[in-house]
């Protein structure tokens, strides 16, 4: 028999859904009006950032000292090597290079952690704001068996690890069908497509990479002078479809005015936000890590700043309240390095936590921080044991929350550390069940565990995305929008908690 | 009251051509209208071609890109409209398949049997190596029997959950006998399916798990059911034989009004797909549709004895040349479930995309398949961004139809394949050229606009507003009395941009 192996084919796009069987009380589009409008009335936001690449957790949150017999920062220095002249490709971060950005300390050990040193940015939000939360070991059942880049990426993005075929589209996106009508625009993506994570067919994600630029797409040819014929001619063709009777034209009249709208909407929120004076120190300082540091994450951060300003400042037509952006790179299987300058992994770190700690900045002054959730994920993490200057596909790994109601800084419990540094003890006098030395599988991976009795169970992430659903969109059962497994409840996620810590 | 025998009107050939193609242009139209019989013009374009196409290349996308350029050039459009219809129906995804050789085989399978006997069809289903991969037969072993496949199969390929009074036309029970009956089953590294006997659940082997008996509560078979291993079903026994045994009886399924369910529910979705936009499946109606489609249906079986003979061919035939597939406007009437005039169906986006490059004698252009004018933006892209990816469906429930497939991104995304079109200038056939479209001699703003309808085959289906709308961009608000083709500049702004407008318009979305 022929060996298979899924191999999902990245399509961010849209995916228009197979029957989302959801509760029937979606499908009235009076009552998603209704939770639409409470949503929004709700006023929250939800970015969600993509580490594209497989970023090493490993090293993002890093052991400091031993403390008691799972001696997490002893196994991390016998795996990882000081970079010296003999192994320059050393990964190991040195105690004094990591002391600056000390955060909390894993809950279950009470090893003390840090930070990267590169996200000096991101520490600054855990120590002066109290607006960061790390949340451990963070993984599915499933794609530990591929590695693969896309496999794991699309079990994210669905919040689905076996495919199961009722929970199509994205988990956000799934979140987004349910409560808001087709001509509802609640979400943009900061790319040139629709993120997995909000793919949904029952109402609509943009895609744009500019606020300014977004626009109806029209023939260049003498542009000015001709548009605002086209405009015009194009408004009234769907408007009049709008007011017939016919459902079909209501329903594609309904949509196209609204897309009209959207188009004409955004673009001029550039220059709202740009030419506020109470934003301009904040425009200066996103603009200043574009020039100096070649920042193109900070310029999409600055896209999201900017629309956020908009529905904050109740600019008309302006609705969208969650976003996605990425940062690409983190695939470091060589050269990933440590914290010296135009390091692989400092450099990408820096982009983010910079971006982020302008952004966070940003938004508290918009007085919008209390209403802000940031959520950094990557689709997986990487192995503790490193190959000759870099590191391969891992396993479960640490997801930020970032926010002003996040129970996060040195004021939370555990100076806001949740879940459980995997254990990445790798003795080579040990060879386990899993064919691995230590507590590593044969592949070298830290294993997922559902174990309750398990002192680093894992993360499930449908734990972490239902918590979101519940505590910070007021959805009352995200069981409906997350698919449960089946199996042992040691491995598999059959008992969900939707009242993680960092947000409860 | 016609039949195959009545001649089209005009109106009639468009919406054949429009429905049961890919769009209806001018000098097809007025070959047909008036002059053609329905039976006449059903013939024409049930003639298929003999070869078998097969979408080829090295990758998915290549094979992709080989399917829609041959929808683009095919002869016969409505072959390409039924292998669109059977993939959407057969669902099944490359995503999970990871295969372009196993995607390539099935499509042609699709195509082989999308008028052909449709009993031999699912027969065929059955072994197609993609099918078996991605609906976890190959998966579905004696110890471990898998009942995807089993499931799918009544519920999604043949039966339908209920039958269109709402009665239940299978139980659980029946669908883990019919998984046994898969066990076994997989393919070799030719791509052919073949039966391992060691795989195979055999009631000897486990008796505990009854007898192959199915349909006991269901199906007319009275309480004891059909035995899938023994005469008249399936007279070789136990073994490979089994799962021909399964289709023999499934086929022979009758629903709660005695009528051959896969022949109720066959007709219903075609018809659904071809005529009338009902929802996809009988689950999704509502009694009362479920009522006004079931004569309709009936009719459509008794005409081609669909329900006997199983001939796809005559039950098309059947359906093109009955009234209900011509009647394009129903009174606002609460028995046939629509609500108001106009049967409009959403233009899957295939179709939007095809029909506007056939209408418009447009190629795609390259290995990559991009719209010559649209910053090399890939066609698969830009369909995957209308919603619909060739070889990928989103589940196995197939593509969501009518106003699913419209939504402000989706909708952009066609908008953008419009401008894509219009601006596609250059040379060549991959370039958009609007004088072999237009007599650029008009002067008059209303017959410059009906010309670009007329091309695009539309004039018909637009409003006296929507006209007006189009003259008023044409004049720039009505300040042009006459308007200059000759002139390159007025040309590319103003006959662009009114092929572009109409090409975005709520009316060219539907058909």
């Amino acid at each position: 028999m022929p060996i298979t192996r899924r191999q999902f084919i990245t399509r961010t796009g849209l995916a228009t859904a197979g029957a989302f069987l959801g509760p029937s009380l979606f499908r009235n589009p009076l009552l998603r009006q209704a939770i639409a409008d409470q949503l929004d009335t709700l006023d929250r936001y939800v970015v969600l950032i993509f580490l594209d690449g497989g970023n090493d957790g490993l090293n993002t949150v890093v052991p400091l000292a031993d403390n008691g017999p799972s001696q997490l920062r002893y196994w991390y220095e016998q795996a990882r090597s000081a970079p010296s002249g003999v192994n320059p490709g050393g990964l190991r971060l040195a105690v004094p290079s990591l002391q600056p950005t000390q955060i909390g300390n894993d809950p279950h050990t009470g090893t003390p952690l840090a930070l990267h040193p590169g996200l000096a940015g991101l520490w600054n939000l855990w120590k002066t704001y109290n607006a960061l939360a790390v949340i451990q070991g963070c993984g599915d059942p499933n794609s530990l068996e591929f590695l693969s880049h896309e496999f794991s990426r699309t079990v994210w993005q669905t919040g689905n690890p076996y495919s199961l075929p009722a929970y199509t589209g994205g988990w956000m996106g799934r979140y987004l069908g349910a409560n808001y009508l087709p001509n509802n625009i609640p979400a943009v993506c900061l790319r040139d497509s629709i993120a997995g994570e909000f793919a949904t067919a029952a109402t609509s994600v943009l895609a744009m990479t500019s606020v300014a630029d977004f626009g109806f797409p029209y023939d260049q040819w003498d542009l000015d002078m001709d548009m605002p014929f086209k405009h015009d001619a194009f408004s009234t063709l769907y408007t009049s479809a709008k007011g017939q009777a016919q459902p079909t034209f209501a329903f594609l009249g309904a949509n196209g005015t609204a897309t009209l709208t959207a188009s004409d909407s955004y673009p001029p929120v550039s220059d709202l936000y740009s030419n506020d004076v109470s934003r301009a120190v904040f425009d200066a300082q996103y603009q200043g890590l574009i020039d100096n540091n070649g920042n193109g994450f900070a310029a999409d951060l600055r896209e999201v700043a900017k629309i956020i300003y908009g529905v904050s400042t109740g600019v008309p037509n302006i609705k969208a309240r969650a976003f996605e952006l990425s940062n690409g790179g983190y695939d470091t299987h060589s050269d990933q390095g440590t914290n010296n300058p135009n390091d692989a992994q400092l450099g990408l770190h820096q982009q983010v936590g910079d971006a982020l700690n302008v952004f966070y900045q940003d938004c508290l002054d918009m007085g919008v921080a209390n209403k802000l959730c940031v959520v950094i994920w990557s689709e997986f993490s990487r192995r503790i044991l490193q190959n000759a200057s870099g590191t391969d596909h891992g396993s479960q790994g640490p997801v930020f929350v970032i926010g002003g109601a996040v129970k996060g800084g040195p004021s939370a419990a555990n100076g806001g550390v949740y879940g459980n540094h995997p254990n990445i003890n790798s003795d080579p006098n040990v060879t386990n069940a899993d064919g691995g030395n230590g507590a590593l599988n044969g592949d070298g991976n830290t294993v997922y565990s559902q174990d309750p009795s398990d002192p680093f169970r894992s993360t499930d992430i449908r734990d972490v995305y239902g918590t979101i659903l519940k505590h910070w969109l007021n959805i009352s059962d995200p069981g409906a929008l997350l698919p449960l497994d089946g199996g042992a409840a040691a491995q598999y996620w059959t008992a969900p908690n939707f009242d993680l810590p960092f947000l409860v | 009251m016609g039949n195959e025998n009545t001649v089209l009107t005009t109106a009639d050939a468009r919406h054949l051509l429009r429905r049961a193609g890919f769009g209806a242009p001018a000098a097809q139209v007025n070959a047909w209208g008036t002059i053609v019989t329905r039976g006449a013009a059903a013939d024409q374009l049930l003639n298929f071609p003999k070869r078998v196409f097969k979408p080829r290349g090295r990758q998915i996308e290549d094979r992709h890109n080989s399917w829609l350029k041959h929808m683009i050039t095919t002869r016969a459009p409505l072959q390409e409209k039924l292998v669109l219809f059977w993939h959407d129906h057969f669902a099944t995804s490359n995503d999970k398949v990871d295969d372009p050789v196993l995607m390539g085989n099935q499509n042609a399978l699709l195509r082989k049997f999308c008028a052909g006997n449709f009993k031999d069809f699912v027969k065929a289903i059955n072994k197609d190596a993609a099918m078996i991969e991605f609906l976890d037969t190959v998966r579905n072993s004696q110890d471990q029997p898998n009942e995807n496949y089993a499931r799918e199969l009544q519920e999604l390929f043949t039966l339908g959950v209920a039958d269109y009074n709402g009665t239940r036309n299978y139980e659980q029970a029946d669908i883990v006998q019919i998984a046994r009956a898969f066990t076994g089953w997989s393919y070799n590294n030719r791509d052919v399916a073949v039966f391992e006997g060691g795989d195979h659940d055999y009631s000897a082997d486990h008796p505990e798990r009854g007898s192959k008996v199915i349909y006991k509560t269901s199906g007319g078979f009275g309480a004891n059911g059909a035995d899938l291993t023994q005469s008249p079903y399936n007279a070789a026994g136990e073994g490979p034989a089994e799962i021909d045994g399964v289709v023999e009886i499934i086929f022979n399924h009758k629903d709660s009004d005695g009528k051959r369910t896969v022949a109720r529910y066959i007709a219903g979705k075609l018809f659904t797909f071809l005529a009338q936009p009902y929802p996809k499946r009988p689950a999704q109606m509502t009694q009362a549709q479920r009522d006004a489609l079931k004569p309709i249906i009936d009719q459509l079986i008794h005409d081609s004895n669909f329900d006997t003979t199983w001939d796809l061919h005559a039950l098309v035939r059947a359906m093109l040349v009955s009234d209900a597939f011509y009647v394009t406007d129903v009174a606002a009437d609460p028995q046939s479930g629509f609500s108001a005039t106009d049967l409009k169906s959403v233009k899957w986006p295939v179709d939007y995309v095809v029909s506007t490059m056939r209408v418009l004698n447009l190629r795609l252009r390259g290995r990559f398949a991009f719209v010559n004018g649209g910053d090399f933006r890939l066609i698969s892209d830009q369909l995957n961004d209308m919603g619909q990816v060739l070889f990928e469906p989103p589940t196995v429930f197939g593509w969501n139809w009518e106003t699913a497939w419209i939504n402000s991104a989706t909708l952009l995304a066609r908008f953008q394949f419009a401008v894509d079109v219009i601006a596609a200038r250059g040379g060549g056939s991959t370039s958009f050229h609007p004088t072999r479209l237009v007599n650029i001699n008009l002067t008059d703003p209303t017959a410059i606009v009906n010309a670009v309808t007329d091309a695009l085959g539309v004039t018909d289906q637009l409003t006296a507003t929507d006209q007006a709308t189009l003259v008023n961009y044409l004049t720039d608000g009505g300040t042009q009395a006459t308007i200059d083709l000759t002139n390159l500049d007025v040309r590319n702004r103003k006959l662009n941009g009114l092929f572009g407008l109409v090409l975005q318009s709520p009316t060219y979305q539907v058909h």
